[in-house]
């Protein structure tokens, strides 16, 4: 008894008159969606060109089209079950092209595939699986959109999804079903119109929906700008970042029509998460409202109609909404380039901000105090001067150099480096690297800050540079590049890491304290005074990753090495590459914090919250933020301490940390 | 309404003054330069009165060629266009020769307001805007922290001593000098430096002027204080030692 295989049906040949309807209806379909794709791609390209464009190197782009495209990566990995879903409906995309190609080819009588040949059964048993897994996926996230209902694809229900996800449906039916029906007779033919009309009311909704991300989003990814807030140089003399829609450049305008809505940035985005009015989709979206609206030569403001100025400056640009986009879009660059629409005309006004830019332009550092207290505080720590001749120049920073506890965390890593017998010395003079300002928008004073920061360093000849902040890594590795060739930059858990096994491990686990000042463990004996004696707590150790250091620098490790020191480590919910802001971020230390929950305090409870007794910070801004936080908490709460202060702890010493 | 503003360009706070070597002035080949804050209150004010009542604002300052990247800053803050006065020997003149530099070039404008600071930060005489007023036969007014243009001239508030304020009516045109904090102070942008290239910078120099730099006042010399440090030691009770420095603190030391 042989087994018939079942084999995908095909009507043989059809009338002139049905081939005439199919070539007809086919024309309408492809003129219904060029009709309304037409004025998209006009609008993108007739956008400003991205002066920065390059398209080599290729590699990146090619790996990226790969992994992120072809494989589905971020797609899945971020929101794996709902992700896996949309990998099937998409890969069953990709196998179905051959498929619809002959599926269409055959109602002009020009069949190419033959499904009782090897290949042709091999291929429409193949397609056959991919529509198995499609349907299941489509129906699934059907459910989850219709019934389920996540709060981030919005409060209302998009019904030109379920069309869409119905009409999916039925393609991969209606191909399903031709396996089980013969070649000849009506069914066969009724299921290839069925098929191609679904397949024709599919093509012009395209562009009228973001399934438009069907078309562009491949080449959104490939034309990317790649690396994390990448942001583009000014170019000429009259650009001053996104002002009006004549500032948006092809790459701002596809991202722009890429989005598909889903949610993702805003679910991660700080702001957001704490009662802020900032929404990275809604930023997108009002770029393509006011595209569709406006068009892209147009001169009306971009913050006005569809983009409000307040939101924009809530961000504290940490990065999670750019890092979660599966389709490419990079969110810090365009807020960046909408600060700086309105920063760099003037337009922005904020009391704090000018307090900020002010300090900055007669003065040395962002936190507004005479130079002289860096140097006092250089003297009475005996620090080094920078002569050239040693290995690396310690970046103090403006909260190294002058922030009480980012002090404390040069004063520690200091110890450790003299330890090790490392070569070291500071600068006699720092200014800011402008980081704040950088995010802000403020390319006048930026430039200021980094050309005279890049001379001094040539001129003193700093080959290497150690850094406690992460903010001021990146700002030196990267955003100075624009200006000049900055030297070689890395942060202190990179160093620290690189020498964990000759570094001791803390034994004593007493000398972990609570109480009020959390973080003076000379505060430890102190017991006669106001506060009553608390009892040792664990020595467990939860490191937050800073944004800057993590999802910027792509450095999670090394930090860990050498809390690892001095504990033993938990994590945080939200860790590593999902590592929730402290808030400080994109100037906004500097900035009043109006409306909502405060983002420190809303983090720090979730650190707390592991029971751990120690917070690891390695950023002296999160440790700033959680300083007040954690002391809000009140007894009890844990000890904050930066890496370097645990990797002193370990060293043989005189206790005085 | 035609408002010009003084400008000074004075070492920046955070550098480190050093008393040159006859002991006559300071060292001047390191030093960093910045624009006078209380003369960036005169320019704030300057622009906020002509965002209301619209015209000019013109700022003249007197020094070395340096001084043109201060001059450049207020034009990039919002200033039409500007007057330079070169001359290199600013520190050689007293508060009178500047004042007659000034109020030379001020003459050929025929303003309607005169601003300037309340005072410089280096040397802190507190006299050029009055000299400036006099040479010019002018009404003039210090210490002000608000400006309001009336039917008949100027009102103007006054800061005075302990937290009391004055209030004044003075004909229009006149001089102001201006205290700091009265108003926000607005950021330099990356579109007012653009702008500020096109913008017109008169240069003059002294003898264009006509006039000459005898001072009447000499400095003799610049020394520093000499530094004193002396410890009490208080005794007694923690309340007792508490009482005994609030007391110190306020009526000797005058701080609180």
């Amino acid at each position: 008894m042989i087994l018939t295989l079942p084999t995908l049906a095909e009507p043989q040949h059809f009338h002139v008159a049905e081939k005439l309807l199919f070539i007809v209806l086919a024309a309408a379909s492809g003129y219904g969606f060029w009709r309304r794709f037409g004025p998209i791609l006009n609008r993108i390209l007739s956008s400003k060109k991205d002066a920065d464009f390059r398209l080599f190197p290729i590699g990146r782009r090619l790996w990226d089209f790969f992994w992120q495209v072809m494989c589905q990566a971020k797609v899945i990995r971020q929101r794996p079950l709902p992700g896996l879903a949309h990998a099937f409906v998409f890969w069953a995309f990709c196998a179905f092209a051959l498929v619809t190609l002959n599926h269409c080819a055959a109602g002009l009588g020009l069949g190419f595939l033959d499904p009782t040949g090897w290949f042709g059964r091999f291929y429409t048993y193949l397609a056959g699986v991919f529509a198995l897994a499609c349907a299941a996926g489509i129906l699934g996230l059907f459910i989850r959109r219709f019934l389920v209902r996540p709060k981030w694809l919005g409060e209302t229900l998009s019904w030109e999804s379920g069309l869409i996800a119905l009409l999916i449906f039925a393609l991969m039916a209606t191909y399903l079903a031709a396996f089980l029906v013969p070649d000849t007779g009506v069914a066969v033919r009724e299921l290839w119109w069925a098929h191609t009309l679904v397949l024709l009311a599919f093509l012009p909704l395209i562009p009228h929906t973001k399934h438009l991300h069907l078309v562009l989003s491949p080449a959104t990814i490939f034309l990317s700008r790649g690396g994390f807030s990448r942001i583009p140089p000014l170019n000429g003399d009259e650009d001053f970042g996104l002002v009006a829609g004549t500032d948006l450049t092809q790459l701002v305008s596809l991202q722009a029509y890429s989005c598909v809505e889903c949610g993702r940035c805003t679910e991660h985005c700080p702001a957001n998460n704490t009662g802020k009015i900032l929404n990275p989709k809604e930023i997108i979206l009002g770029l393509r409202s006011y595209l569709n609206a406006l068009g892209p030569r147009s001169d009306e403001p971009l913050l006005g109609k569809y983009n409000s100025q307040e939101a924009v400056f809530e961000c504290t640009t940490c990065g999670a909404c750019e890092f979660q986009c599966p389709v490419g879009i990079e969110h810090l660059p365009i807020l960046v380039g909408l600060r700086r629409g309105a920063v760099n005309t003037g337009a922005w006004e904020d009391q704090h901000g000018a307090k900020l830019f002010l300090a900055l332009e007669r003065g040395s550092n962002a936190l507004g105090l005479p130079a002289q207290e860096r140097d006092k505080f250089i003297e009475k720590n005996a620090l080094p001067i920078f002569d050239g001749t040693q290995e690396y120049c310690l970046w103090l920073g403006c909260m190294g150099g002058y922030d009480p506890k980012g002090r404390e965390i040069i004063v520690s890593f200091v110890k450790v480096m003299n330890y090790l017998g490392t070569s070291y010395g500071v600068l006699r003079k720092e200014k800011c690297t402008g980081d704040p300002v950088r995010r802000l928008g403020n390319d006048l004073l930026f430039e200021q800050l980094a050309s005279a920061n890049l001379e001094a360093l040539a001129q003193n000849k700093v080959k290497k540079i150690v850094s406690i902040c992460p903010h001021c890594v990146r700002t030196i590795q990267e955003d100075w590049k624009t200006y000049g060739t900055p030297p070689e930059v890395e942060h202190h858990s990179e160093f620290l890491a690189r020498f964990a096994d000759k570094l001791p491990r803390a034994t004593n686990s007493a000398s972990f304290v609570t109480g009020h000042d959390f973080s003076r463990a000379e505060n430890a004996d102190k017991t006669a005074g106001a506060l009553a004696p608390v009892p040792p707590r664990n020595e467990k150790i939860v490191f937050h990753d800073p944004c800057y250091l993590g999802r910027y620098r792509n450095v999670y490790d090394e930090p860990r090495q050498v809390a690892a020191l001095a504990g033993e480590l938990v994590e945080a919910p939200r860790n590593r590459e999902r590592s929730f802001c402290c808030g400080a971020g994109g100037g906004l230390a500097f900035l009043g914090e109006e409306s909502g929950e405060r983002v420190s305090h809303v983090r720090a409870a979730e650190l707390a919250a592991t029971g751990a007794g120690v917070v690891a910070a390695a950023c002296p801004f999160c440790n700033t933020m959680f300083r007040d936080a954690l002391a809000a908490q009140g007894e009890g709460a844990p000890q904050l301490l930066d890496i370097a202060q645990l990797a002193a702890r370990g060293l043989p010493q005189e206790n005085d940390i | 309404m035609k408002i010009i503003v003084a400008i000074k360009q004075v070492p920046e706070r955070d550098a480190q003054v050093r008393i040159d070597a006859a002991g006559k002035w300071i060292e001047e080949a390191d030093l960093h330069y910045a624009m006078n804050e209380p003369d960036a209150y005169a320019l704030e004010e300057a622009l906020q009165q002509k965002e209301k009542h619209g015209g000019e604002v013109v700022v003249i300052s007197a020094g070395p060629e340096r001084v043109g990247s201060t001059i450049r800053e207020a034009l990039a803050k919002g200033a039409d266009r500007a007057i330079q006065i070169v001359c290199d020997d600013l520190g050689k003149r007293d508060a009178l020769g500047v004042a007659r530099l000034l109020a030379a070039a001020i003459k050929t404008e025929s303003p309607d307001l005169v601003l300037t600071g309340l005072q410089s930060e280096d040397l802190g005489l507190g006299q050029t805007g009055v000299i400036v007023a006099e040479l010019l036969g002018l009404p003039h007014a210090t210490l002000i922290l608000q400006v309001e243009k009336t039917e008949t001239g100027l009102k103007v508030k006054r800061e005075l001593e302990e937290g009391w304020f004055q209030t004044i009516e003075l004909p229009a045109p006149a001089v102001l000098t201006i205290q700091s904090g009265g108003n926000k102070l607005r950021y330099a942008t990356l579109m007012g430096i653009k702008r500020a290239k096109t913008k017109e910078v008169r240069q003059l120099s002294a003898a264009e002027l006509g006039v000459d730099g005898a001072p009447v006042v000499t400095l003799d010399e610049i020394t520093l204080p000499k530094k004193q440090k002396s410890t009490q030691m208080l005794g007694g009770s923690a309340k007792e030692a508490a009482a005994a420095l609030v007391e110190k603190l306020k009526f000797e030391v005058r701080v609180l």
